[in-house]
């Protein structure tokens, strides 16, 4: 990219846009509602990557909603925020799906959520179940955290579907998802997906006076089993930014030694469900047997195995001592042996090589047009790491490599993880090296209303985004982007034209919130038939 | 090839050897840093609330009903974070290293302190509850007259002796 931060801000002025607040790291620009998809178009172009868009009912502070879009300028390491503003009678935006089909989720989820509409695009609703009532907007700041409104009735399109198996979900695993899968004989022609069942309105939840900034943290890694540690950190950056809080070093060190800690444990998770799914039992096993270790140390070095609890504003609470740190080495050291042995026998299986190669290919334009962030992005040619372009924490003192592999394959993301295993355990051991002196928290801060920030942290499913505007003694608004929200749209480009056989280990190779029930109904275009098969063997 | 390969997860296995542990007849694999339920000693608790307050899950909560307020721990809501014993002032409040909480009873999973509560001696409203009174005493020395009061009437009579003092006219 040739353009820097200051022109791009200056075309952004001189297209009509006005810079509300420019900050190191980021810059807010209001831009008018109606000609969104010119400053979308612009940003894309200039190298722009889409992170997220966010609605807002700001009615309490200016009688308006506001839609913000945040872009972010990777090789720049900083993000441009479109904020653009819609009175309450007339609440509508211009769409920018057509420049950004990344865009296409949060636009939805804003519509249905706020009651913002995005126009000029086709919409339907994503988020809230079909028998919602119209015009009751949860996110709106009239609507109670606890309301339950009376049910309405179920549209028209699904009862047609009726006496159709179609599930079943797990109701207590926490990401069930349901793709139905048309198939002309073995070939998958196009896919739909169906998401959101598990709304737990957690946004909402932080917002209402339920929940105090300090409770959140504890609210914010139970968004996800695997990455919660993510969660609770970027929530705090984002909180911490916004107020201006310093963070200790040492703070800062050790929340990136658990996050690393935490992407071994996911990623060899991740592995194990692999080579289960593509019938290697022997490496998942082993797999999950090298992870136990993984757990055993974070639970040392946190107090849980999962759900550290361990974040709190302005720092951490559990320190790290000698102990801790004799025995994070040696975990490495022999985690790094285990691990190149099980990986060296696991890849010279051929059936494993066999599958996982030329299957689910994403390519690089297709990639980049849905802004598909972490390991999907690497193994697709694009290089995305937020621990580079967006140095956070202590990551800007450690060396490592962004692993970049360009065949877009199940094998390319599956080579991808491998590798970041490695870096993961080199990155460790370089910041218990270079761990600093000092305290772990700050003793008093301050948070001041209405400030906004933007942080996010290369989780280990990719990039995860959090936005927030702070309240009087919680955040007024608080949005949560999690990695998978980014790559599921993906999965349609994955899937389309690859056998059958191969879906499972496509849709696991994303690394979603898996839930070992999924189902996906099959539907053969030329008989009409429609039958439901398991997606894993197991479960 | 597949040959080769089976062999090499063979080794592999076979220096594993078993890892999964016999629990329940054998030690639970847990370390020192293990967080479990808390525990709250009612001989030290004050009924303060600060526990309350800071609990994300509301896994403890402090309900006043008639003299008395009583300080309630159901751990099923517990996320064994163990905030609340960092914020308890009394130290009243251990996080121990207990797991095995299953129970075919829900009030088997709930446990509480029961704290009497004190009058204002003045307007009668329920100010505090008895336990919090004495370590105030203690810890801070406060005169017998003011310490059984609200904190209404006790600024109603503050200003009336200050009143007072200054030699003005508490009529």
């Amino acid at each position: 990219m040739s353009k820097t931060f200051d022109d791009i801000v200056k075309q952004l002025v001189d297209m009509g846009g006005v810079v509300e607040e420019l900050k190191a790291s980021e810059v807010y620009v209001r831009v008018p509602r109606d000609r969104l998809r010119n400053f979308a178009r612009f940003l894309y172009e200039s190298g722009a990557y889409f992170k997220t868009c966010v609605g807002v009912d700001e009615r309490q502070l200016n009688n308006m909603f506001a839609v913000y879009y945040i872009f972010g300028l990777d090789e720049l390491g900083k993000d441009v925020v479109l904020r653009a503003l819609a009175p309450e009678d007339d609440a509508w935006v211009d769409s920018i799906t057509s420049e950004v089909p990344a865009a296409d989720w949060c636009e939805l989820e804003f519509r249905d959520l706020v009651g913002i509409e995005p126009r000029n695009r086709l919409v339907r609703r994503l988020v809230l179940p079909e028998d919602w009532p119209d015009g009751v907007y949860p996110l709106r700041k009239e609507f109670k955290y606890d309301m339950r409104p009376p049910v309405g009735a179920f549209r028209e399109e699904l009862a047609e579907e009726t006496g159709i198996p179609v599930g079943p979900y797990h109701p207590a695993l926490h990401e069930p998802e349901y793709f139905e899968l048309y198939v002309e004989g073995e070939k998958i022609v196009d896919v739909a997906y169906r998401g959101f069942h598990v709304h737990r309105g957690i946004e909402k939840l932080a917002e209402s006076p339920r929940f105090t900034y300090k409770q959140v943290p504890f609210l914010a890694e139970r968004i996800c089993g695997i990455c919660g540690f993510v969660h609770s950190t970027c929530y705090l950056m984002a909180l911490e930014k916004a107020a201006g809080i310093e963070v200790p070093e040492r703070a800062e060190f050790i929340r990136s030694i658990v996050l690393e800690v935490e992407r071994l444990h996911s990623h060899l998770l991740w592995l194990g469900v692999a080579a289960h799914l593509l019938g290697y039992d022997a490496g998942f096993m082993h797999a999950w047997r090298i992870r136990e270790r993984v757990m055993v140390l974070a639970e040392y070095l946190t107090g849980s195995r999962k759900t550290y609890g361990i974040n709190i504003i302005g720092g951490v609470r559990k320190d790290i001592d000698l102990d801790k740190i004799d025995k994070t080495m040696r975990t490495m050291a022999s985690l790094k042996e285990e691990f190149s042995k099980l990986t060296e026998v696991m890849l010279s299986v051929p059936q494993v090589k066999s599958r996982a190669s030329g299957t689910g290919i994403l390519s690089k334009s297709e990639a980049r047009a849905l802004s598909v962030v972490g390991p999907v992005a690497r193994a697709s040619g694009l290089y995305r790491d937020i621990r580079k372009d967006y140095p956070y924490l202590a990551y800007k003192r450690v060396s490592f490599k962004v692993p970049l592999y360009t065949e877009g394959d199940n094998l390319a993301r599956l080579l991808v993880r491998v590798d970041e295993v490695y870096e993961s355990i080199e990155i460790i051991k370089q910041l218990i090296d270079a761990l600093p002196g000092g305290s772990i928290s700050v003793e008093e801060y301050e948070i001041p209303v209405g400030r906004k920030a933007v942080a996010a942290i290369e989780a280990p499913r990719g990039e995860d985004v959090h936005f927030i505007i702070t309240g009087v003694g919680r955040p007024y608004r608080w949005r949560v982007r999690a990695p998978t929200y980014q790559n599921i749209p993906a999965l349609r480009a994955m899937l389309r034209g690859t056998p059958l056989a191969d879906a499972p280990l496509t849709i696991a190779s994303i690394d979603p919130c898996f839930s070992c029930t999924d189902r996906v109904v099959v539907y053969d275009m030329r008989s009409g038939r429609r039958s439901s098969i398991r997606i894993t063997r197991g479960g | 090839m597949v040959k080769l390969s089976i062999a090499k997860i063979l080794q592999i296995a076979l220096k594993a050897g078993r890892v999964t542990r016999k629990y329940p007849s054998e030690q639970p694999l847990l370390t020192p840093e293990f967080r479990g339920a808390i525990r709250i000693d009612p001989t030290k608790c004050w009924g303060c609330g600060a526990c309350v307050r800071v609990c994300p899950p509301n896994a403890l909560t402090l309900t006043p009903k008639d003299k008395v307020a009583t300080l309630e721990y159901f751990v099923g809501r517990c996320i064994f974070c163990g905030m609340c014993a960092e914020v308890c002032p009394a130290n009243a409040i251990t996080v121990t290293k207990e797991f095995e909480l299953s129970s075919t009873s829900i009030e088997d999973l709930k446990s509480g302190v029961v704290h009497r509560l004190v009058r204002c001696s003045s307007c009668g409203e329920l100010i505090w509850t008895e336990a919090e009174l004495r370590a105030t005493v203690k810890s801070s020395p406060i005169s017998e007259e003011y310490i059984t009061l609200c904190p209404k009437c006790r600024k109603l009579k503050f200003g009336k002796a200050a009143m007072l003092g200054r030699g003005g006219s508490s009529e």
